[in-house]
């Protein structure tokens, strides 16, 4: 979670004076959750993957557009999709060899009888 | 978040030599996709566990007759986890702006559900598409 922590204004990449009066944007973006629901899409458990890309979609438009606040809101909604659908992984996986380790087990005290 | 870091790359070097030895095509103690197993349709990600047992060996074109789309998003992924580490050691921002422009997440979703679809259709041009 270090990326939601205020960040220090960045040296780097700033616009000249006078440049751009719109484009001075008060408040960093907030994290898209982009790449983090673009693994979850490929690495199985879906539509938890592709309801995190329609909130990153969200996230950069509302904060293209300057609605910082909706921005905000898009990104914790891409973070809890994107996390759900991360978690849900896992315990596929987790019940999936759990399942196989029973089963293993089972099979191997039967063939004992 | 040090130990985060480090248990994630023990866990991805695990998943490594485990996906390295065993072809999941073969052995069946690999999950298989849920939307797979009930529905008998292909989802964006099926494929993967092939694509990476055939990545691991260098078989690149098999890789892609197995999950076209994870082949072409890994390098993406690959260079943006560089650049974040780089970021980190240098204290520089070096990360992609490209994941933050406006249209990125829209044609990225256009891609994952174009390419839902047509790896479901079963003639000749797209069944390569299928895992």
């Amino acid at each position: 979670m270090e990326d939601q922590k205020p960040q220090d204004q960045a040296p780097f990449g700033q616009p000249p004076f006078g440049q751009n009066p719109f484009g001075n944007n008060p408040t960093p973006m907030p994290k898209n959750w982009l790449v983090e629901s673009i693994l979850v899409t490929i690495f199985c458990c879906l539509p938890f993957g592709i309801a995190g890309i329609v909130n990153a979609s969200n996230v950069n438009s509302k904060y293209a557009m300057g609605d910082y606040a909706g921005a905000q809101a898009a990104s914790a909604a891409a973070g809890k999709w994107t996390k759900i659908g991360f978690f849900c992984g896992i315990g596929v996986i987790v019940l999936y060899v759990l399942f196989f380790v029973v089963l293993g087990v089972g099979g191997f005290m039967s063939s004992y009888r | 978040m040090k130990l985060k870091y480090i248990l994630g790359l023990i866990v991805i070097i695990g998943l490594s030599i485990i996906y390295y030895r065993f072809n999941p095509g073969v052995y069946n103690f690999f999950p298989e996709c849920p939307f797979h197993k009930y529905l008998h349709l292909d989802c964006p990600g099926c494929g993967s566990q092939r694509a990476i047992h055939a990545l691991l060996h260098g078989d690149i074109l098999s890789a892609a007759n197995y999950n076209l789309l994870m082949v072409l998003t890994l390098p993406f992924l690959l260079i943006h986890f560089f650049l974040k580490v780089y970021s980190q050691v240098t204290k520089k921002d070096f990360t992609l702006k490209i994941w933050c422009h406006p249209a990125t997440p829209k044609i990225l979703l256009a891609i994952v559900i174009v390419f839902w679809i047509t790896r479901n259709i079963p003639f000749a041009p797209f069944n390569y598409l299928a895992a």
